[in-house]
């Protein structure tokens, strides 16, 4: 008998995405808004790894290579709009920035 | 019959005068500058060769009795379901003689035009135009389908358009294209109309499929009976009796307003805005009789319908007259010719509508040779006259253009039907043929022959004859091409011009000959399917007319030839006299009796002078309607019709407002809740399932 079923891993990938969920919502932050949903993202990542290694099938982690890589590069360009949001106003504060709905 | 050489590159004779069109088009502006005319030179001088060496090829065949008709394809132009049209030619005789007489006199006018219009600070695009115009042309009369036809029909239309609106710095010009493009149009539409319906009807829009004889093109198919019509296929066998009862006053429409017919001929004399060889070519000479020709092409289609070749007789023989007395109160030049222009057109509908389309076609011929010359003639004097064309203002010119007196005498006398000049003899076959068909339309079309010789001499003796007066040189509004007078005042008549109004000259002394004492033009033409297919229909629908086979260059089955120097020539010839002598007592001997005269006529002079008021008939019976419709229907589209469309943009533009202040208020926050909201929402109707 597997001493971590299925089932452990899930709940893990459930309570990372709902930590990254509740942050996002009620944080105002940019960047921990930011880290949120990467955090969320890992949630995503560990229920495709776990389903792959539950199915036997290489697919799911191939895929989880991919999104981190996408991930990464796509975190160094959030983190330098953050920069550049935050030279403009002076403040991290997202609700700065509501204007754009204009 | 492949070795007429003029046969096998039958495609070279339109596309020379395009290339050199384009050729002068392209480079006019920048390099050749001045020297424009010469590709449009060279392209039509060699279609001009190739036309002659046909027609003479297709007269050497026709004298060893075996004469030549054949359809050329050049490739498929457009194919759709079962509707196909070739780009290709047909040539038979009535081809050949109008193709000289398009790429002929054309070519001398594009001479001429040279001389013209030297100086002219756009030179290149009138050469341009003009070689446009003789491919148009050209593919108008070689066409081997309707298709064809259309498209030298159109094209010739927008060449008039652009040429009369040469001048497009002067207002009157422009508004005279816009005119006869637009009268022109309303006869395009009935002529599309037609060609739609010969279509639907026959499956085809070949004039004779894939050879004479074969009964595979529209103008056999016509002469088929109905039982063995349905066994055709692609012929719509229920709809031929309306077709044949409507087709031919679909294509008369066209026919009235390529060839300013009334209704329609209120175009022509605002035309002679354009350049004067533009007048001589394309409103005297060629384009003008292209409703002559398609309706002598069409006989088969237009012969067994009665009330069709009535129509046309009559309103040509209406138009005759109508322009025929406009024209005696004309004081313009070129207006008088462009008023006897439609008067001569009425005289060649006449010759078609009576049975005679060799009176017509030969007609048109010698019209073509003695109009052109006239216009140009008219062109030297209004340069000589620093533009002014104002016949009162001028007098005596014999001695001021000594050679153009001469070439405008011989145009006069020829357009006056003077005996033997060309004029003279294809009026008298007109005429004949009118008497053929009804005394009255006889009598008319003499009493118009009267009148032409009238107002041609009045124009004659008043500006050549009596003393020298000439007008006071130059106030404007005339005053196109002023600029190089400098050097013409030493010579009004260069030998650039005075070499093709020689030419023409010629032509106008002889052209009657074609068809006298002998009608070997006639019998010529008779060897085209159209008019033997047209012909024997003729016989069979018509009542007997006499010279119905000479009317159609056909040898007659009684055989005896009637003696060609009747009593109606005689008479037509003393008619011709007798207005040339009423115009010399009125207008050389006494010129003071003649204003008295108009005086004492007062209301008909005047009515006269207005040209019976059609023009402004016109603007207030059908423009002025139209222009209120579509005032009315702006107004409807931009207060209505734009208020529909723009109250459902208003109607999302207040959402958006609403919107923006309840839910999307810019709250990072709020999108992230909303969805998460959305994804609840969907994830319990599926688990709910």
């Amino acid at each position: 008998m597997q001493l971590l079923a299925l089932q452990h891993y899930l709940a893990i990938g459930a309570i990372l995405f709902v930590i990254g969920l509740i942050g996002f919502i009620t944080r105002r932050n940019m960047i921990v808004i930011f880290l949120c949903t990467e955090l969320m993202f890992q949630g995503v990542i560990i229920n495709l790894v776990a389903f792959s290694r539950y199915t036997n099938n290489l697919a799911g982690q191939a895929f989880v290579i991919f999104i981190l890589v996408i991930a990464a590069s796509e975190a160094s360009l959030a983190l330098g709009l953050v920069i550049l949001l935050f030279r403009t106003k002076n403040t991290l504060d997202a609700d700065a920035w509501r204007e754009l709905k204009w | 019959m492949d070795a007429l050489f003029a046969v096998k590159h039958s495609y070279l004779i339109p596309l020379l005068p395009l290339i050199g069109a384009i050729i002068a088009g392209a480079f006019g502006a920048k390099f050749l500058r001045g020297n424009s005319h010469w590709p449009i030179w060279i392209g039509v001088a060699i279609s001009a060769v190739m036309s002659l060496s046909l027609l003479f090829g297709m007269v050497g065949f026709w004298h060893e009795g075996k004469p030549l008709n054949i359809v050329v394809d050049w490739y498929t132009w457009i194919e759709a379901g079962s509707f196909k049209a070739t780009a290709g030619c047909f040539f038979d005789s009535l081809t050949a003689v109008m193709l000289c007489v398009v790429t002929g006199i054309g070519f001398l006018i594009t001479v001429y035009a040279a001389g013209y219009m030297k100086g002219e600070e756009v030179y290149f695009r009138f050469f341009a135009y003009l070689g446009l115009f003789i491919f148009s042309m050209t593919c108008l009369v070689m066409g081997n389908n309707f298709i064809m036809l259309y498209l030298g029909w159109e094209g010739v239309g927008l060449c008039s358009y652009l040429l009369i609106g040469y001048y497009y710095e002067r207002p009157s010009a422009v508004a005279a294209a816009k005119k006869a493009f637009l009268v022109n149009r309303i006869g395009d539409f009935g002529f599309g109309l037609g060609v739609m319906l010969i279509f639907l009807t026959f499956g085809t829009v070949s004039y004779f499929g894939t050879g004479v004889g074969t009964h595979t093109g529209v103008l056999e198919l016509a002469t088929l009976p109905l039982d063995q019509l349905s066994q055709i296929p692609g012929v719509n066998t229920s709809w031929v009796p309306m077709a044949m009862k409507w087709t031919p006053f679909l294509l008369m429409l066209g026919a009235f307003g390529k060839s300013a017919q009334f209704p329609l001929y209120v175009w022509l004399p605002d035309a002679m805005e354009g350049p004067t060889p533009v007048s001589a070519l394309i409103h005297a000479a060629t384009m003008v009789t292209a409703g002559v020709y398609m309706i002598a092409r069409c006989g088969t289609l237009f012969v067994s319908n009665g009330a069709a070749m009535t129509t046309i007789a009559a309103i040509g023989a209406f138009t005759a007259l109508l322009a025929a007395t406009i024209a005696l109160r004309q004081f313009d030049l070129k207006k008088v010719f462009a008023y006897s222009t439609i008067s001569q057109l009425g005289f060649m509908f006449v010759g078609v509508g009576c049975l005679a389309p060799v009176a017509g076609v030969f007609h048109l011929v010698t019209h073509a040779f003695f109009k052109a010359l006239l216009f140009l003639s008219s062109g030297v004097v209004m340069h000589a006259m620093s533009g002014e064309l104002d016949m009162r203002k001028m007098s005596g010119l014999k001695r001021v253009l000594p050679k153009t007196h001469i070439f405008m005498l011989v145009g006069c006398l020829a357009l006056s039907g003077f005996p033997l000049f060309s004029g003279f003899f294809s009026k008298d076959e007109i005429v004949a043929a009118a008497f053929g068909r009804s005394t009255f339309l006889g009598v008319v079309m003499l009493f118009t022959a009267f009148l032409t010789a009238y107002y041609t001499f009045r124009l004659y003796f008043r500006v050549f004859r009596g003393p020298l007066m000439v007008p006071h040189p130059p106030h404007d509004d005339h005053s196109h091409g002023s600029h190089d007078h400098h050097e013409e005042h030493h010579n009004h008549e260069p030998t650039l011009m005075m070499l093709p109004l020689a030419l023409l000259t010629i032509g106008a002394l002889l052209a009657g000959y074609f068809n006298f004492p002998t009608a070997h033009l006639g019998d010529f033409l008779g060897t085209s399917p159209s008019l033997t297919a047209s012909y024997e229909m003729a016989v069979e629908h018509t009542v007997a007319v006499p010279h119905l086979a000479e009317g159609y260059g056909q040898v007659a089955e009684a055989g005896a030839h009637e003696p060609m120097i009747s009593g109606l020539m005689v008479f037509s010839g003393l008619i011709s006299i007798a207005g040339i002598f009423a115009a010399y007592v009125l207008h050389l001997k006494n010129r003071r009796l003649d204003d008295k005269l108009a005086e004492d006529l007062g209301p008909l002079t005047r009515l006269l002078e207005a040209k019976y008021w059609v023009d402004e008939i016109y603007q207030a019976a059908i423009v002025n309607p139209l222009r209120a419709l579509g005032e009315f229907s702006y107004r409807f589209d931009r207060w209505i019709i734009d208020m529909l469309v723009n109250m459902s943009g208003w109607i999302c533009q207040l959402a958006g407002f609403f919107l923006k202040f309840t839910t999307q208020r810019g709250y990072l926050q709020g999108y992230g809740a909303a969805m998460l909201l959305g994804l609840a929402v969907i994830l319990i109707m599926v688990f709910m399932h």
